[in-house]
């Protein structure tokens, strides 16, 4: 029997107000602990099916169960424990938020309405951050933080909701050559401690050493899925989706 | 005059201010400027500063529809902000466009609402002086205006103190605040009613043009000096009532039209807060 925490079947997504799916009979499994890279073109669908796993789009068709609730019944209930770091965010210069006010946000839906963020929220925000190597930043005001800095911020974010599930959209993008190793080292050790992780990117010279099952999708659907080791996805992800892949 | 009746009523600052007409003024702006300044520093966070133009027009346009019916104007001036608080999200959502865009939809939706019913209503004969709705009638106020400001200010304290962290996480980022597992909409459809209740009962003593001013106005002061979410919110009210307060004893006192006053006091302060914030000199860090 298997410890599945992901498990799509048949499923279709739709963006509010498109007319067409944007994903596409889409069945997939995934167990408690896996580390899973999601390649392919842009406009595949990869953002959409991260997006999917944690509930902030609509189901159309199928079934899903993420950390083994009914997503379609409770998506909020699903995105307490599943973590999402965003790919595209930019803030203001000005925001009035510290990295450390922005970390612990990440507990504020396990806390529920009325309910204020206590000491065992608060060492789980700095912990986090320690995990990250940002525990310095946590009164710094997060606009004014480097793109990288920031990217560490929402990782931590979503570290600290002690999440079943991480989901990374493009955790690399921001991040300088060293960076890029720490958080590599920091995902892989997620993984090996029992945490399901999912992540889309173009860069793959940072995967972690060890099997890593691949996901390429192209037009809205998962046209392949394998195991391989870090060094053949690149080749896989080229292979399946043309030389769109690195577009 | 938004209110049918008129009941005579002691105003709870007489003490102070022994001038009954200045007294009512006096409280209305404080109670106005309290609601409109807490709201607007979400407003302004979340960067739709146009929320608060299109609301106050649709509140406008709803007054308009309401005396052309002979109906409460207040009540159908909150009907058409709730209106366009319950439209905002579907019609961006289906119109696939921002919801900037949507606003700027219902705004001139809003003003031909208005326009073509006080146009309809000189026409008939059964004109009506809009100015009050437009720029403000601060000294004629009723008692049910008073205690419903009074009521909607301590109900925008306890919203912004109940969910101070679910309003947080909205204004940092929307997105990142659903999937951290926050009910965002429940919240972000509260705070649109509680916009369109405000600027529907603040309508006839700033005016729909100037209600802006008191929406973005004391966010935008105390920004340049804040370096956090409770500090505006503490802050901005505070700013605002001040200004408020100021404009209605100097345009009293002066006989000189108070809420057109005030919006320029507002923009005084604003120019001086920009010059000498320090926030200016923020540093930004690279990697």
């Amino acid at each position: 029997m298997t410890d599945a925490v992901v498990n799509l079947s048949g499923v279709y997504t739709a963006y509010e107000g498109a007319a067409n799916p944007s994903l596409r009979n889409i069945t997939l499994t995934v167990d408690r602990g896996e580390f899973v890279v999601v390649g392919g073109p842009n406009g595949a669908g990869k953002t959409t099916l991260l997006e999917t796993i944690n509930g902030m789009l609509r189901i159309t068709h199928g079934s899903a169960r993420v950390c083994g609730i009914n997503l379609l019944e409770d998506g909020v209930g699903v995105r307490r424990r599943v973590g999402y770091v965003i790919q595209n965010f930019a803030f203001d210069p000005l925001s009035p938020f510290t990295a450390g006010e922005v970390v612990l946000m990440g507990r504020y839906g396990r806390l529920g309405y009325l309910n204020r963020p206590k000491e065992p929220d608060i060492r789980a925000a700095r912990q986090a951050m320690k995990m990250l190597g940002i525990e310095d930043l946590a009164d710094s005001p997060i606009g004014t933080l480097s793109g990288g800095q920031q990217q560490k911020v929402l990782i931590a974010q979503n570290l600290a909701k002690e999440p079943e599930i991480m989901l990374l959209d493009e955790p690399f993008s921001n991040l300088d050559l060293i960076a890029k190793r720490s958080v590599s080292t920091l995902l892989h050790d997620l993984a090996r401690a029992g945490i399901t992780v999912i992540v889309v990117s173009h860069a793959f010279d940072d995967l972690p050493p060890r099997p890593i099952r691949i996901l390429v999708m192209n037009r809205g659907e998962v046209t392949v899925d394998r195991i391989c080791t870090p060094d053949k996805v690149e080749d896989v992800v080229r292979t399946a989706s043309g030389s769109d892949a690195r577009a | 005059m938004l209110f049918g009746r008129h009941q005579e009523v002691t105003p709870v600052l007489e003490f102070l201010i022994p001038n009954n007409v200045v007294c009512h003024a006096v409280e209305a702006m404080l109670l106005a400027s309290i609601a409109c300044s807490i709201l607007s520093v979400i407003i302004v966070q979340i960067n739709m500063g146009s929320i608060g133009f299109t609301m106050a027009h649709a509140a406008f346009a709803g007054a308009a529809v309401g005396i052309f019916f002979s109906l409460n104007p207040t009540l159908t001036a909150i009907i058409a902000g709730l209106a366009v608080a319950g439209l905002l999200g579907p019609l961006s959502d289906r119109a696939r466009v921002s919801a900037d865009t949507a606003l700027g939809a219902l705004f001139g939706i809003s003003m031909a609402v208005a326009v073509f019913f006080i146009a309809y209503l000189q026409q008939i004969g059964r004109g009506f002086d809009a100015s009050g709705l437009l720029f403000g009638d601060v000294i004629s106020l009723y008692r049910e205006e008073i205690y419903a400001l009074a009521l909607i200010s301590i109900v925008a304290i306890l919203l912004v103190t109940l969910f101070s962290k679910e309003i947080a996480a909205i204004i940092f980022d929307r997105k990142i605040a659903e999937a951290a597992g926050i009910r965002v909409k429940p919240v972000y459809y509260g705070l649109l009613f509680m916009i369109a209740m405000t600027v529907a009962l603040s309508l006839n003593i700033v005016g729909g043009l100037l209600l802006y001013i008191w929406l973005v106005m004391p966010a935008v002061i105390v920004l340049q000096f804040c370096r956090n979410i409770r500090e505006m919110f503490i802050t901005a009210p505070i700013v605002g009532a001040c200004i408020s307060v100021s404009g209605a004893f100097a345009g009293l006192n002066h006989s000189l039209p108070v809420a057109p006053l005030t919006a320029i006091l507002f923009s005084i302060v604003f120019a001086i807060a920009v010059i000498v914030s320090p926030r200016r000199r923020v540093t930004v860090r690279k990697n």
